[in-house]
């Protein structure tokens, strides 16, 4: 049996490419049903993503199984097979375990660390099974690489901080503020980045959101988003003292909150922190506010700058997630030399038993008459023989299948017993 | 007869003293209606006791510290009245009340009390006085320690150096809650300490004890505590400010505590 990945990444393909390979949601199952019917093939598993396609397979051993891929991939997806096959790449048995343990575990990915990949491929296992294209090895496999991923993410640092702005500020708050719940947000102009940090803090417990914005519509088009209130683009600097976090992202060409204006506000509010988060180009909000004590103004620059820092951190939590992830290969290795050692125990087996069996017909003539409890006692004397000569390499077998030289030792019993390929 | 009134104005500023905690303690509005007017009974029994006090002696009783402090509070107390009338300024409550309450218990110890009914009494009341104290000075440790890494955290959001060098310490607002309840606290012990202890010295050696500077540094301790609860709780002091007064208040204790080794032998005396 073969077991190999072959598809196309974000570092592989162009988007061209990915976006002319991908399966949307409704062709996959047709696709799977397609695989299953190929010759050869055992068991199948499709992932797509935005970043990846890729084709898990086992397949018989003799089955030309890289071409064969190659020509479901043109197929199904109507494009030429050497237009594709540039592009593909393909690892097979152990490297083809490696990459789905660093594929679950995100370091394949193209932000390293990132959260969605492990759903992505659980769903992908889940549609498989219901299309009948899982059974044994691929299953085990699968399910193996999910708790490889979760080991990872438990034990290294690899998703714990933001590397996106939105979530960076939402970090930052928690940073401030502790728990975020019952804060209050406003969002000085509505604009796409503004609505993506609300909406995070929202999420993480944020209550009330008030939004401002020149045109008065679009402020109360994103206040309804958000169930929030709107407040007159010429007058919120008087309701500043009232929330926590501001969002400043208008397009005004100057400065519309000043330094003194902090001030007043600081005071209004005896003191209490204030997180001002300034995403505009030009900024919105004086620099020198951060000087004032207890307001924690954070710039685009600054935001991606503790991204920055972020990744870098991810970084070295990758380097720690590849080492989880050889420990586990040598587990899975054992794990997959132990299941090989069952065919050679049976043969071993059946071929002491064909001995006895084929010893005792040719011997059994001398015997002469026997009593049913003779006969017993032969025959019990004999599997007793055989039982005994076989413990000794059965137990050394179940062993040294653990071990990473474990073949050789399987090798020679196999040539010692005949037991033939 | 005037120490009489002055006892029983003590009382109704009582009544204020525990509206003053349960706002430090619970962080909500107390009960500023009941105890404001204890406070004003509480003054004019005060005024009763001053003039009583003046037909006495035929003048102004302000010959000891004790006639003093009780003359001082009268004064404190009118002069918040005023404030809270002219300017709506409850929150000076918090500091005037425990303030008030304490300068008159004070003074109202210029004729010493009764004696101890029992040296057990006497040894537990020390005690009582002693766990206070120190329970109070273990919480405004905590209030120190929490401040300094408020402040140590602040510093680092400011420097913008990123999430991951301060994931040890926790967020500021967490810090924050902290050093409100253990500064909160510690006050309640701390105030309560020194009731019980002023009272254990008048009651051990008469109108000597006032005249000890060490007794003194103790009042000044207990009086920049004081100092800094009525600025976090009205000013929102935070940060540096706050930490700075936290480390210096607890030096400050740290020094009294030195002082007291050995004082109440010293007073049995």
């Amino acid at each position: 049996m073969k077991f190999s990945i072959t598809g196309v990444n974000h570092k592989s393909a162009p988007v061209e490419v990915r976006e002319r390979l991908a399966f949307d949601e409704d062709s996959l199952p047709e696709a799977l049903l397609e695989l299953k019917r190929r010759p050869g093939f055992c068991e199948g598993m499709i992932l797509s993503t935005c970043n990846r396609v890729e084709i898990a397979l086992t397949c018989e051993d003799g089955a030309a199984s890289g071409v064969a891929v190659d020509e479901f991939l043109a197929d199904t997806r109507h494009v030429a097979r050497d237009w594709v096959t540039p592009y593909l790449y393909r690892f097979e048995d152990n490297e083809a375990i490696l990459h789905l343990f660093r594929v679950a575990a995100s370091l394949d990915s193209m932000v390293v660390g990132e959260p969605q990949i492990l759903g992505q491929l659980k769903t992908a296992y889940t549609l498989a099974k219901q299309h009948g294209a899982l059974s044994g090895f691929l299953d085990t496999l699968l399910t193996r690489a999910f708790s490889v991923a979760k080991r990872v993410r438990s034990e290294t640092d690899i998703g714990a901080n933001a590397v996106s702005v939105s979530y960076a500020a939402v970090e930052l708050a928690r940073e401030i503020f502790g728990s975020l719940t019952e804060k209050k947000v406003m969002i000085v102009g509505a604009g796409k980045m503004s609505e993506l940090a609300a909406r995070h803090l929202r999420r993480s417990g944020a209550t009330h959101i008030f939004v401002t914005n020149r045109t008065h519509e679009r402020g109360v088009e994103m206040a309804q988003l958000f169930d929030g209130e709107i407040v007159d683009y010429t007058r919120f600097i008087a309701f500043l003292p009232e929330v926590d976090i501001v969002i400043a992202s208008s397009g005004a060409p100057h400065y519309i909150i000043m330094r003194d204006d902090m001030k007043k506000v600081i005071e209004a509010r005896k003191n209490r922190p204030m997180f001002l988060i300034d995403i505009a180009v030009p900024r919105n909000i004086e620099p020198s506010v951060n000087t004032l004590d207890n307001v924690f103004l954070y710039d685009i620059d600054d935001l991606q700058k503790v991204v920055a820092t972020n990744l870098e951190g991810r970084q070295h939590s990758a380097e720690e997630a590849e080492a989880i992830i050889h420990e586990e290969m040598e587990r899975m290795m054992a794990r997959l030399k132990a299941r090989e050692v069952v065919p050679t125990i049976v043969s071993l087996q059946e071929q002491l038993e064909h001995l006895r069996t084929s010893e005792l017909a040719r011997m059994r003539s001398k015997f002469g008459t026997l009593t049913p409890e003779q006969e017993q006692a032969l025959d019990a004397l004999t599997k007793s023989i055989i039982n005994k000569v076989a413990h000794g390499p059965i137990s050394e077998l179940r062993r040294q299948a653990s071990l990473p030289d474990g073949h050789y030792f399987i090798t020679t019993i196999r040539k010692v017993f005949r037991l033939g390929d | 007869m005037g120490i009489f009134w002055l006892r029983i104005a003590t009382a109704l500023y009582g009544v204020g003293l525990l509206h003053a905690m349960a706002v430090l303690l619970r962080r909500k509005a107390g009960f500023l209606k009941y105890a404001l007017v204890a406070f004003q009974a509480g003054i004019v029994l005060h005024l009763v006791a001053i003039v009583e006090l003046t037909m006495e002696v035929g003048h102004l009783p302000v010959d000891n510290f004790f006639e003093c402090a009780t003359v001082c509070s009268f004064l404190i107390a009118v002069l918040f009245l005023f404030v809270y009338w002219r300017y709506d300024f409850a929150s000076l409550s918090v500091c005037i009340f425990p303030l008030v309450f304490v300068m008159t218990q004070v003074g109202a110890m210029q004729t010493p009390m009764l004696s101890w009914p029992s040296p057990g009494v006497r040894s537990a009341w020390l005690l009582l006085h002693v766990m206070m104290i120190l329970s109070g000075y273990a919480a405004l440790l905590l209030t120190a320690v929490a401040s300094v890494f408020y402040l140590i955290q602040e510093r680092q959001l400011k420097m913008k150096k990123g999430v991951k060098l301060f994931s040890r310490l926790p967020p500021l607002g967490t810090l924050d809650n902290l050093i409100t309840k253990s500064m909160g606290f510690g006050f309640v012990l701390i105030t309560l300490g020194v009731i019980a202890g002023s009272t254990w010295a008048s009651i051990e050696s008469g109108t000597a004890w006032i005249k000890d500077p060490r007794i003194a540094l103790a009042f000044i301790t207990w009086g920049f505590y004081l100092a800094m609860v009525f600025l976090r709780a009205t000013a929102g002091w935070r940060g540096r400010k706050a930490a700075l007064m936290a480390v210096a208040v607890l030096c400050c204790s740290a020094l009294t505590w030195a002082a007291h080794v050995g004082l109440s032998q010293m007073l049995a005396k």
